[in-house]
């Protein structure tokens, strides 16, 4: 339906045609994102999509570019994390002596990965989108399908497999770096000794918390580059389509990370 | 690097504090302000609904989780309200802002100096400040303390219900220690941070659109920059004012 006949038709259609014509594109939207989830995990057995020197590139632009901002990030995360905790526990019991079982906890199950997932989105998701979007805006994608390559092959794959690395890998480092600042905290500022920290800390963390660690930091690197190169795919009309598609992918991204974390979260509750 | 960065913070602060006089100094217009406020406020409020919602189901199922190891699930509802109005809330919130509206405005500023339309509003003898800058940056500041109020309250509710459901509690159970933890003063500290993180978001991006330079990749940059640069502004502010609000709580003697 068109904008000049919307004058003209019924109040009541025109609200329906106000809420249907988003939720039509978000639906059409998370319809390509699925169909492009299958056809990149279709492309995993073929050998020769495995380019390991476009990969290995991917790796470094999209792991150690986030690197500082993730290292920056963590540590101030841990601080604010211990303090806070301390300052609660203290509210509540009068003791602080649940700071490690709390903080191990809250660090391996949420805190540790939902941090650089997030800074991921923002970082390496806008950036792909952008990236895709201008060869989608610009016709060189349309170039590639006209030389007989497949696109999602090309361009698709090599962040894939790079952001499911990066992902797994970035999640290991944050929690190993939240977890040093908050036994830095607790050390400074409320008495613990470093072996204190690690025997209560044993009680509470187990293979189980690393394991859920690693299955959400991987989930999350695995869904940024489809949801952003769906966005990339799916933009139309120059420099501003551009901006709007980015836009929109890290908006959306945020939100299924958010959302997976609660769905993996009452997953792990039930499970492990 | 350091050097970029302190040129960046210099950079910023100068420009914010041209833009709160220009506030002052000239004339107030409402209406554009008003106008910013809605169409802010109208664009987020479908993403901050549904953030909140999740955010404080997956803060109850996590705390739930440990606190149930300690036998103290009595706290979980003050637990989570704190930790929501404290520290999440104001910190999601201006996340969500700066990747939704700080890219946008910092998107369309910087189009606008590329194509030199800034200059021409200049030629014509008005100040570009006052008549684009100040209307996107009070704007913002105002309806991120909108949407966090709305966030906050989905996000109690989101907990009742997931605290009802998955982990059994009562939900007059989870209200009941909600006034151990918190009282109108830890709101007041949460609205504080909102409005400083909400200044920040606001200052950065348009900052970041006005003096962006070279064609179309350098409105790309100038989004990138952005966002990355006001995630980490939020955070070190962050730190900074829970600092401050602990040196508060520890002067007033409330536990």
């Amino acid at each position: 339906m068109k904008n000049q006949n919307l004058a003209s038709t019924k109040v009541w259609m025109r609200s329906l045609h106000f809420i249907g014509a988003p939720l039509h594109e978000h639906l059409a939207t998370w319809k390509d994102a699925c169909v492009l989830l299958f056809q990149v995990i279709q492309r995993i057995p073929q050998i020769h999509c495995w380019r390991l020197n476009e990969i290995s590139h991917s790796v470094v632009q999209t792991g150690l570019g986030s690197l500082p901002i993730v290292i920056l990030s963590t540590t101030v995360a841990g601080v604010i994390l211990t303090n806070e905790i301390a300052w609660h526990m203290n509210a509540a019991l009068h003791t602080v002596t649940m700071i490690p079982g709390f903080a191990g906890q809250f660090i391996f199950r949420e805190l540790g990965i939902a941090i650089p997932a997030l800074l991921m989105v923002a970082k390496v998701g806008a950036a792909t989108t952008a990236e895709i979007a201008t060869m989608k805006v610009t016709e060189q994608i349309d170039a590639l399908k006209l030389l007989g390559i497949d696109p999602i092959h090309y361009l698709v794959f090599p962040r894939f497999i790079a952001a499911i690395l990066s992902g797994a890998c970035l999640s290991v480092i944050s929690v190993s770096i939240t977890l040093a600042c908050s036994i830095l905290i607790s050390v400074m500022n409320y008495h613990f000794s470093v072996m204190e920290f690690f025997n209560a800390l044993r009680h509470f963390i187990g293979v189980k918390d690393m394991i859920c660690a690693l299955v959400k930091g991987t989930t999350y690197g695995a869904v940024i580059p489809i949801i952003s190169c769906t966005y990339g795919f799916r933009c139309q009309g120059g420099a501003e389509g551009v901006g709007t598609a980015t836009t929109n992918s890290v908006v959306s991204a945020t939100i299924v990370v958010i959302f997976l974390d609660f769905f993996l979260t009452y997953l792990f509750t039930l499970v492990l | 690097m350091i050097q970029v960065f302190l040129h960046q913070l210099g950079g910023v602060f100068i420009f914010f504090i041209q833009v709160i006089r220009t506030f002052f100094i000239t004339k107030g217009n409402f209406k554009p302000i008003l106008a910013q406020i809605a169409s802010v406020s109208i664009r987020s409020i479908s993403t901050v609904t549904f953030a909140g919602i999740f955010v404080g189901a997956i803060l109850v199922l996590q705390f739930h989780l440990i606190l149930s190891k300690y036998d103290a699930e009595s706290f979980l509802g003050g637990l989570n309200t704190s930790t929501v109005v404290r520290e999440i809330g104001p910190l999601i919130i201006s996340f969500l802002l700066a990747g939704k509206i700080g890219a946008y405005t910092a998107a369309e500023l910087g189009t606008m100096r590329v194509t030199e339309q800034i200059d021409a509003i200049e030629c014509l003898g008005t100040n570009p400040i006052q008549y684009l800058v100040v209307p996107r940056m009070i704007g913002i500041m105002i309806s991120n303390l909108i949407l966090l109020v709305i966030g906050l309250m989905i996000s109690l509710g989101g907990a009742m219900m997931v605290a009802t459901w998955v982990c059994h509690i009562n939900y007059l159970e989870f209200m009941s220690s909600i006034p151990r933890f918190t009282s109108p003063w830890t709101i007041l500290g949460g609205v504080l941070q909102s409005l400083i993180y909400g200044t920040i978001v606001a200052a950065v991006s348009c900052y970041q659109g006005f003096t962006a330079t070279g064609g179309a990749r350098g409105v790309g940059k100038a989004v990138t920059l952005a966002a990355v640069y006001t995630n980490f502004y939020i955070l070190l502010a962050n730190y900074l004012t829970s600092r401050l609000l602990e040196l508060h709580q520890n002067y007033l003697g409330t536990t």
